[in-house]
């Protein structure tokens, strides 16, 4: 049987929704779907797969790598090789994807973000988008991918019949990496999920000094000051503003980006904003795909300049 | 405790305009500057700030041609106690081939270890590979994106894992194991041009990649380079920077977000 298997990622009882785009990556490539997943009361549309595969074991036994490639030996037993092997590009799919591949001695391409089913090749991103890489899949397979979220959900297609429901029964759990709790970010006072206005700085701001200068013109717009990921984990602003798939997805009126180039992470967690402006020196910077308006210049000019305007 | 830290040079293309040459055959990145992968810097200075707490010593092993020798002097700049230089002809773009030499090679050298570390990725191929995949090449344990080490024992460590949107799990995990190292766990040590040129007196041990090149077949076959698809993409605003600075105010009232 020709068929891709899909691994669910599900964490604390969700079916995360980028689960989506990996059956849109296996419909478009017209396989049957075999989706793995763990028994539990996880809602998601089921008629999205041929079969289900059900695994008696926690998710947290579920999502370790070490068990996973048990899981996936006991699905190919008796069904044989899949065509391809499909995860979401995320921190569950990033880390078992490559374990399996190395396990089976399979090839492996990660962040998948786009397909030419009749060349039979797949595209995946470099230098934060600015290149893309394209991969023949003439090698022996089954090609393990990891699926970027958003680029195939709306090519997930409803099968004609109700999924078959199959069951493993166990799983050896690896005592050498064991899941001991789960640590929450800290509350914050300033709640960036609900500003209405988000000045965001990324690396392009340059050095920490820089920050009160913006948090000023931050304050003189009545926006609230973010960042992307470089500029907290340098400690230039708290974690709790950061915006991206590690931080938070957020949902402004207007998103004001300056210094930011757009890596997917970071357009994952603003994509959605009603109005982004993007203020970057690189005219090929990737934000600029997906601003609304853009502006190519000199972060600190216009900062400069808009702090003359705003004053008079 | 012994940790092997991998260090890449890669190229700076954040401002960079990236040109493909040969119909699709090469990214020209011979006018840019070159530094160290981000993602290693953190793996460098976490590898470094555990061994100045416990003992032991970092290595730092990098992989690419003899200029890879110059983010090895930044790693011993930084306190490892050694650089190994793997050194191949050309980058090789598969990970899985990438990953399998560099097994091949800690197998055959004996490479002692007691943690592995890689960054979470690379910032030029952002496959996040080499790490998971060696770790099942050397069947060890594995945990990627790693963003705290918590405790450090003689057969363990508590670590945690970053998932999304802020949250973290907190992993158990028995040595020896390999871990692919976050952005963000630490805050590494500034390197001044003195120190580099100081470490430079270190030896580094020179490998030549060909010797471990034993069942290591590229998994990928072609790689063609090709500029990303276009989307609709944003109404620029050109003009005078006072003229741009008016039209993007008048954005802000049309939007409602400012009176
Ligand atoms: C698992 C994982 C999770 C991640 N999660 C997130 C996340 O939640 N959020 C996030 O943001 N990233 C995240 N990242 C990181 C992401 O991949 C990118 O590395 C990051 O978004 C880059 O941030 P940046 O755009 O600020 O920096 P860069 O990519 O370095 O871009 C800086 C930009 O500033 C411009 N610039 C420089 N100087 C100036 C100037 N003077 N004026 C104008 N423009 C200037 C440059 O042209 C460039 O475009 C994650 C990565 C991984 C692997
Ligand atoms: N050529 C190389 N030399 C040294 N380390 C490498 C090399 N390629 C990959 N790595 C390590 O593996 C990590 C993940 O790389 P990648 O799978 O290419 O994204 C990097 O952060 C490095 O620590």
């Amino acid at each position: 049987m020709s068929y891709a298997l899909v691994v669910a990622e599900v964490r604390r009882g969700v079916f995360e929704e980028r689960n989506l785009d990996s059956f849109g990556l296996s419909s478009l490539l017209g396989k049957e779907i075999v989706l793995v997943v763990p028994d539990g009361p996880y809602s998601f549309n089921e008629r999205l797969a041929d079969t289900i595969v059900k695994v008696k074991a926690g998710e947290e036994v579920f999502l370790n790598p070490l068990n996973l490639v048990d899981i996936i030996e006991q699905v190919m037993n008796g069904r044989g090789k899949p065509d391809c092997i499909v995860f979401t590009h995320s921190s569950s799919g990033m880390e078992s994807a490559p374990y399996v591949a190395g396990t089976f001695g399979l090839p492996v391409v990660t962040d998948v973000s786009a397909i030419n089913k009749d060349e039979g090749v797949f595209y995946k991103s470099y230098y934060s988008d600015k290149i893309f890489g394209e991969f023949k899949c003439t090698g022996q397979g089954p090609w393990v991918l990891t699926v970027r979220s958003g680029s195939f959900k709306d090519a997930a297609a409803e099968k004609a019949d109700a999924a078959k429901v199959e069951y493993i029964e166990g799983v050896a759990a690896s005592d050498k990496r064991v899941f001991l709790e789960y640590v929450e970010e800290e509350k914050t006072e300033i709640d960036i999920t609900k500003a209405e206005f988000l000045l965001s700085v990324g690396r392009g701001v340059g050095n920490k000094d820089e920050i009160p200068t913006y948090e000023e013109l931050a304050g003189m717009l009545k926006a609230t000051l973010s960042g992307s990921r470089p500029v907290i984990d340098k400690m230039w602003l708290p974690k709790p503003r950061q915006v991206g798939t590690s931080g938070k997805t957020v949902k402004p009126k207007v998103y004001l980006a300056m210094g930011i180039s757009g890596a997917f992470q970071h357009i994952a967690g603003m994509k959605d904003s009603d109005c982004i402006i993007a203020i970057n020196k690189d005219a090929g910077a990737p934000i600029f795909q997906y601003a609304h308006f853009g502006v190519i210049a000199d972060m600190h000019k216009v900062r400069d300049k808009l702090k003359d305007m705003l004053k008079s | 405790m012994n940790i092997v830290t991998f260090t890449k040079r890669v190229p700076v293309t954040q401002e960079e305009e990236l040109r493909i040459t040969g119909d699709g055959a090469a990214v020209d990145l011979s006018k840019l500057p070159f530094k160290v992968n981000d993602w290693d810097n953190y793996a460098v200075e976490e590898a470094v700030r555990i061994v100045e707490k416990v003992g032991g010593s970092v290595t730092a092993v990098a992989m690419g041609d003899a200029e890879s020798d110059e983010v090895l002097r930044r790693a011993i700049a930084m306190g490892a106690k050694d650089g190994f230089l793997v050194r191949i002809a050309r980058a090789i773009q598969d990970p899985f081939a990438r990953a399998a030499l560099i097994s091949n090679f800690i197998k055959n050298e004996n490479v002692p270890f007691d943690v592995i570390f890689t960054g979470v990725q690379s910032e030029d191929d952002q496959f996040g590979s080499v790490g998971g995949i060696l770790a099942a090449l050397l069947k060890l344990p594995y945990s990627s994106m790693v963003i705290g080490i918590d405790k450090v024992e003689s057969d363990h460590m508590v670590i945690r894992r970053e998932l999304e949107g802020g949250l973290q799990e907190r992993v158990r995990i028995s040595l020896p194991c390999i871990l692919s190292i976050q952005s963000g766990i630490n805050e590494p040590r500034y390197v001044s041009i003195m120190g580099i040129r100081k470490a430079s007196k270190v030896e580094r041990k020179v490998f030549q990649g060909n010797a471990y090149e034993a069942g290591v077949g590229a998994m990928i076959d072609t790689v063609k380079w090709v500029y990303p698809p276009r989307k609709k993409g944003a109404m620029m605003l050109s003009g005078e920077l006072d003229e741009v600075c008016k039209n993007l105010v008048g954005i802000l009232k049309e939007k409602g977000v400012y009176q």
